[in-house]
């Protein structure tokens, strides 16, 4: 609970200097990549979380490894990051970066659930759909899961859109156990 | 027989699905963050609002107590094992409500409404808010129509009036339920149709349980029905094995269903047995949410949590149809500690209280009234004129028996005048021994305590004034009977009906003197 609030706090000062800098573009690629780097179980995370390990090897091999591949500015706040001993934040930290910078662009991303893949088209007409009634540009994220058998489910930050034939056959379901159903 | 055919099956069924709508549901959602002791934080649910109810999976729903920076504390009212991290939680963009009307009379619920006392679903009329704000000064009007317990003791010095507030506080095993659920019981005759045509309007009953045992609560269910107490009582029970949420909001319901009869222009009593319980589920919730404890660990919003459930109780005013809510909360003392925290908060909210002590419970006076330090405030207003006549002597003498007895354990010489008052003293005390699930009614508690205030019980043995009592009470019943009658009526003991008294009893006393 604490770390979200710090991962926060270090994203939030972050964007607001990138964007001072005029380099948001170049910072985010880069955050995008350390998040890529960081994700998962991988023993790069592990090592950043040891406690064993010290502080200025875990800075020399971040270093070495993102060098050549990030902007001088990210290099500075990585070594920044760890400086404060927040390493271990650092995945969670370019993650909340990069949902702070769409907020900050007015981009907003979807996530679609459909029982099977869309195609080009229907992609197209769900994408137009949406810029128009939220009035923000749409990042599509598609998955795929047959439960839902049919219909999709987009979920926005916090609200659904749920248009899959599951939801309703069990709406439909409690209407009948309800007992609300009139039989004439 | 009648067969139906299939074809029919689908043709209803094909009328059913035409209607309904199949567009797209637009819901706001969370996700468990995690989950544990009955409480489940949940990431997201960035619109939720304070004490909203939330569905998680498997139809265990949740109340939203908690609205932090990042995420949501809730509680849950069902099984925390059903819930998992990383489950979607979705708002029901209601406040926490239950069902509430008169279909709701004779049946035991869970605080949310639901029954459980197998007789079937209720019928549900509409939903009210769990929490609901008091009403304020211009809604209400003072107390003044009295709400008899049946107990000469508190209804001759501790009068109740209907919208009052009065605490019933004590040990464990001191009567305190016995008190309760002899006021639910003596509440029948105002259902009766003699209340009617005297203008007593009926009197609702709400009996709240707060974490106690579920044989306990079918003891009171049994015992309401074998006096046909059922018929106009709801039992709204969060027994012991519930969880602390559901211990929390019971008597918050309670109140919610009291409301519902009050703003219908009626009467309605609502005892919430007991509010210590309560107190402590609280906390187990508050310290669970990782709010700050303070005295004896309670949060430091415990003295709201009571006074916005008893600021509930109220009398309407007029306009508003003149409906009462009267709230008989339950303290459980320890060891007689009046001091400790809830105590102390619940005496200085409440219009009064009944006071009742262990030992006095143990040496047979029962109800064990400590009539010293018992006190209500209001009620004064609401007792009937008659009982005001022959109840402020009474409390005189009791407290003169009182201040003299401590001096009478000494064994020194006492002159003529001592000797009187404390003989005078044991009688009345005698006189004032009630037993349980035996109310009286008003008229009979006049006589009985005008009989003991005017010294015709003073020539009897203090082992024989039980008795004298229930027989004189039928000598007037059989022989007098207009006494009763008059005092019902006109609700005030005349010069008339006196001397009719003094003769019956003095008749009677002839009578009695020659049978022992």
């Amino acid at each position: 609970m604490k770390d979200h609030k710090v991962s926060i706090r270090y994203a939030s000062s972050f964007l607001d200097s990138v964007i001072e800098n005029k380099n948001l573009d170049s910072a985010s690629n880069d955050m995008e990549l350390i998040s890529n780097t960081l994700e998962g179980k991988n023993q790069l995370n592990l090592m950043l979380k040891s406690p064993v390990i010290k502080t200025q090897v875990k800075l020399s091999i971040l270093t070495e490894i993102f060098k050549d591949k990030v902007s001088a500015d990210s290099l500075k706040f990585l070594q920044f990051v760890l400086e404060k001993r927040r390493e271990d934040l650092l995945s969670d930290i370019s993650k909340k970066f990069l949902e702070l910078k769409d907020d900050y662009l007015g981009i907003i991303n979807i996530e679609i659930t459909t029982a099977y893949e869309f195609t080009d088209e229907q992609q197209e007409q769900i994408r137009k759909k949406f810029e128009s009634s939220l009035n923000k540009i749409i990042k599509l994220n598609y998955i795929v899961n047959k439960e839902l058998i049919g219909g999709f489910i987009a979920r926005a930050a916090d609200t659904m859109y749920d248009a899959s034939i599951k939801h309703q056959l069990e709406t439909l379901r409690k209407r009948f156990l309800s007992g609300n159903v009139s039989l004439n | 027989m009648a067969e139906v055919r299939p074809d029919e099956i689908s043709a209803i069924l094909k009328k059913q699905l035409s209607g309904f709508e199949n567009e797209m549901d637009i819901y706001d959602v969370g996700t468990v963050l995690s989950v544990g002791d009955g409480i489940a934080r949940v990431y997201g649910l960035s619109k939720v609002m304070a004490s909203e109810l939330v569905e998680f999976p498997n139809n265990v729903f949740g109340m939203v107590l908690n609205l932090d920076e990042d995420s949501v504390g809730c509680v849950l009212f069902g099984e925390s094992t059903l819930v998992k991290e990383g489950d979607i939680v979705k708002r029901t963009k209601r406040v926490a409500s239950m069902p509430v009307g008169e279909a709701m009379l004779g049946r035991v619920i869970t605080p949310l409404g639901v029954a459980i006392d197998g007789k079937g679903d209720i019928e549900i009329e509409k939903y009210s808010p769990i929490e609901r704000k008091a009403l304020g000064v211009v809604q209400r009007q003072p107390v003044k129509e009295a709400l008899q317990t049946g107990i000469t003791a508190i209804d001759a010095m501790i009068p109740i009036g209907r919208g009052q507030r009065e605490l019933i506080i004590g040990d464990r095993q001191t009567g305190k339920t016995a008190i309760a659920i002899d006021t639910i019981i003596n509440q029948k005759y105002t259902h009766s149709v003699e209340a009617k045509n005297l203008d007593i309007k009926p009197v609702f009953c709400i009996y709240v349980a707060i974490g106690q045992k579920s044989s306990t609560v079918a003891q009171v269910v049994a015992k309401l029905q074998e006096s046909g107490a059922m018929e106009y009582t709801t039992i709204i029970a969060a027994t012991a094995s519930d969880p602390a949420p559901l211990q929390f909001i019971a008597p918050y319901s309670g109140a919610t269903l009291g409301e519902f009869f009050r703003d219908s222009g009626r009467h309605a009593l609502v005892i919430y047995d007991d509010l210590s319980k309560q107190a402590a589920a609280y906390r187990e919730l508050s310290l669970l949410l990782r709010r700050p404890p303070g005295r004896e660990a309670y949060p430091g919003d415990v003295f709201y949590l009571h006074s916005r459930l008893l600021e509930r109780a109220s009398k309407l005013n007029d306009e508003l149809g003149g409906g009462s809510l009267t709230a008989l909360p339950i303290i459980e003392t320890q060891q007689g500690d009046v001091s400790a925290y809830i105590p102390t908060n619940v005496i200085s909210i409440t219009d009064g209280q009944i006071y009742l002590l262990g030992n006095l419970f143990n040496a047979g006076i029962r109800p064990a009234i400590d009539v010293g330090i018992s006190v209500s405030r209001v009620g004064g207003n609401a007792q009937i004129k008659a009982m005001r006549k022959v109840a402020g002597t009474l409390k005189l003498d009791l407290a003169q028996y009182r201040e003299l007895e401590s001096f009478a354990k000494f064994g020194s010489d006492l002159d003529k005048s001592t000797q009187n008052t404390l003989a005078k003293g044991a009688r009345l005390v005698e006189l004032l021994k009630q037993g349980q699930f035996a109310p009286s009614p008003i008229e009979r508690q006049v006589v009985s305590i005008f009989l003991g205030t005017n010294g015709y019980l003073d020539t009897i043995s203090v082992a024989d004034v039980k008795r004298f009592e229930k027989e004189v009470l039928e000598y007037i019943e059989v022989k007098y009977n207009n006494i009763f009658e008059t005092i019902k009526k006109e609700k005030q003991l005349s010069d008339g009906t006196i001397t009719l008294i003094k003769k019956a009893a003095e008749e009677f006393l002839v009578v009695f003197k020659k049978n022992i």
